[in-house]
């Protein structure tokens, strides 16, 4: 069928007449609400003319434009909104009033462009496709092709070739958590330690080689010396644990301990043998099938046993929490305290790994009461006057009938913190539990906000007391002046809102410079003082008064420096 | 070698309507910089990898390739891509649209219709942010 309708929220009787210049040709009327979603699903459109004002409606038909290349025209009121309208990259728009032939025109030129970006598309992919075939960008390895043409030659004349698939597991998390510049910087690190332990390790006539799966997995080559045997089982078990410990090693001094702690390598290996009846390349992928399948039943196996440990740690209560202080931006003192949960087991530090566990083995109420259980045993010490503890809980939490039900501390010193990245399902249940602890005293914060596209008006509906700033809009923030205007009117919206805003994750001086000058009022990060478990000793209790102390210093002295220059 | 850099700083003005392009070349030669013009987006992206620019004003709205891609194009680039500045023109302003502008990487922006004085001021303290060229 060939498209003749043209899909609008106009009754401009000129539609009609522009669509009857094409055989069987008629414009259909909907709703400016309901006109995205018909583009999908109406046949034969052979183009959209919109005439809300209502940038989200426009954004909305021209996204679902491009998913179904058909072209969307924007009828527009004045010269200013024709702006708004290639901005957000309508294909094409006309300024009202307009006459049939104009209209024409446009939608004409609206369906040249789309078919012709359509033909750029497909050029662009096949170029991107063949420079990305040879090398990945971000780590700047070789690809899988190429390592297999370098190494040919070698796998013919040797005979034997070790293939390695390591399987990095939460690299994702890591850019849900800290962006995807971090991710990238991470995946850099890892490939600069992998060439770093080829380098390094003394393997004789072995020849190596390292290539990038463009997901976040590695692969390496292994060809072994030219007069032995064959590779044992032994030595690559061996390898494969050097590797392990450099690359952990390497990841925790370049990014810390958090992210070091929150992934895994799974290696997977396989051996092929050269065989001149058998395509070369098939070999390889086959291999490369087979190493991989064996690490990722490793990693299956490896978290039967953290759900084991986890379950452990449940009988013995063998958790421990961190104190993470938050401090005033104006007088550097403490102002209240984030408990962060950690397993005592190596398996479970991370609370983000423990957690998944939980998730996967149906442990979560268990595991989160345990949690908040030791945070608020700890806080009697901890807390001093006026202090406040911050809790974090996840919206499942909301739904324990235990959950609030503390017996050493007082509701109105508590935080509760929720994160803006999980989904809330049932909106109006949630309000209402919600609603029930905030009268028993509890206050409540808006964690990661800013990291999701739920936007200012889902965090006003929580009414928060504070906004917890996501980690992204944090890092490097004083280069980058669109975090900066994000930041401030986020201050801005909380003051409106009689919430106080929290900049967390702050590693810098810069970073604390900026977000003081941008009138934050509350900061937390590792630049001001990392976090401290429950202190026995008084010489440690003076340590972390030291500390403080010194984060007030840094605190007060913020942006004078600057300004003194 | 004299620190004349302020004066000498690369810029590639991309912007497929050409006489706003123009307006914007003169007013940053005007302040001693010097500025390259690039009409579409395949165009810029060829004469990023070229002169390797201090900063790129890059408006959103192109033909071809969108400012939003070229950006985030630019910013992948492995030797130049972390050192360049990039600024966006746009008519968006909305929360949204900001943080889509940091996932592509944009460093900041200056809202159209363009107003000269503040274009100036975003362009210094952009540059203001960035080492002398190598």
């Amino acid at each position: 069928m060939t498209p003749s309708i043209i899909l609008t929220d106009s009754r401009d009787p000129d539609l009609a007449s522009v669509a009857a210049r094409v055989p069987g040709g008629r414009a259909e009327v909907r709703p400016s609400a309901e006109l995205a979603a018909a583009v999908g699903e109406l046949h034969g459109v052979m183009a959209v003319v919109v005439t809300s004002p209502d940038p989200e409606v426009v954004r909305a038909v021209v996204e679902r434009g491009r998913l179904y290349r058909v072209p969307v025209i924007v009828a527009c009121e004045s010269e200013p909104a024709s702006r708004l309208a290639a901005d957000l990259h309508a294909d094409e728009w006309y300024v009202l009033p307009a006459s049939v032939d104009e209209i024409d025109r446009r939608l004409r030129t609206a369906r040249f462009r789309v078919r012709a970006a359509e033909v750029a598309e497909a050029n662009r992919l096949e170029r991107v496709g063949f420079e990305s075939l040879l090398f990945d960008t971000t780590t700047r390895l070789p690809t899988l092709p190429v390592m297999i043409e370098r190494t040919r030659a070698l796998f013919k004349e040797r005979g034997e070739l070790v293939i390695f698939y390591l399987d990095f597991i939460r690299f994702a998390k890591i850019e849900e958590i800290y962006g995807w510049e971090k991710l990238d910087d991470v995946l850099g690190t890892t490939a600069e330690a992998v060439r770093d332990f080829i380098a390094r390790e003394d393997l004789g006539d072995t020849r190596m080689m390292l290539g990038f799966t463009h997901d976040d997995d590695f692969i390496f080559f292994y060809i072994p010396e030219r007069d032995r045997r064959g590779t044992t089982e032994h030595e690559i078990t061996e390898l494969v644990r050097r590797l392990r410990r450099f690359v952990g090693m390497r990841l925790e001094e370049e990014h810390g301990e958090d992210v070091a702690a929150l992934f895994d390598i799974f290696v997977g290996s396989a051996h092929v043998y050269h065989d001149h009846k058998v395509r070369l390349e098939r070999l390889i992928y086959r291999g490369v099938r087979e190493a991989a399948h064996t690490a990722r039943s490793i990693e299956q196996r490896q978290r039967a046993r953290k759900v084991t440990d986890l379950r452990r740690l449940l009988h013995d209560r063998s958790l421990y929490v961190e104190y993470h202080p938050i401090f005033s931006a104006e007088s550097g003192r403490i102002f209240g305290y984030e408990a962060l949960a950690r397993g005592v087991a190596r398996t479970l530090r991370s609370p983000e790994v423990m957690f998944e566990v939980a998730a996967d083995a149906d442990l979560l109420w268990e595991l989160s009461r345990l949690c908040r259980a030791r945070a608020v045993e700890g806080a009697a010490e901890k807390l001093g006057e006026g202090q406040l503890l911050f809790l974090n809980a996840d919206p499942h939490d909301f739904t324990d009938p235990t959950f609030g039900n503390f017996e050493s501390i007082d509701p109105h010193r508590v935080v509760i913190e929720i994160t803006e990245r999980t989904a809330i399902t049932d909106y109006p249940a949630f309000r209402g539990r919600l609603n029930a602890l905030r009268e028993r005293g509890f206050r409540f914060a808006v964690d990661d906000a800013g990291s999701g596209y739920a936007g200012l008006g889902s965090i006003a509906n929580l009414e928060p007391d504070f906004i917890k700033l996501d980690i992204s809009l944090i890092k490097s923030i004083e280069t980058n002046f669109i975090k900066q205007n994000l930041v401030e009117t986020m201050v801005g919206f909380a003051r409106e809102q009689g919430a106080m805003v929290i900049a967390e994750g702050i590693e810098s001086a810069a970073e604390l410079d900026t977000v003081k000058r941008l009138g934050v009022p509350l900061v937390q990060g590792f630049f001001l003082q990392p976090p401290a478990g429950q202190r026995g000793s008084e010489q440690a209790k003076n340590g972390d008064r030291a500390a403080a102390r010194a984060a007030a210093r840094r605190i007060r002295q913020a942006g004078t420096l600057r300004r003194r220059k | 070698m004299a620190s004349t850099y302020s004066s000498s700083a690369s810029i590639l003005v991309v912007d497929d309507d050409r006489d706003s392009a123009v307006i914007v070349r003169d007013l940053l030669e005007a302040h001693g910089y010097a500025v390259y013009v690039a009409h579409d987006g395949d165009d810029a992206l060829t004469m990023f990898d070229e002169i390797r620019p201090a900063l790129v004003l890059l408006d959103v709205m192109m033909p071809g390739r969108s400012g939003w891609e070229v950006c985030h194009a630019m910013k992948q680039h492995p030797t130049h891509g972390r050192s360049v500045r990039v600024v966006m023109l746009t008519a968006l302003s909305a929360w949204n649209d900001k943080q889509a502008a940091i996932q592509t990487g944009a460093d900041d922006y200056v809202t159209k219709p363009v107003d000269l004085p503040g274009l100036l001021a975003c362009v210094k303290r952009n540059l203001a942010l960035v080492g002398p060229p190598v």
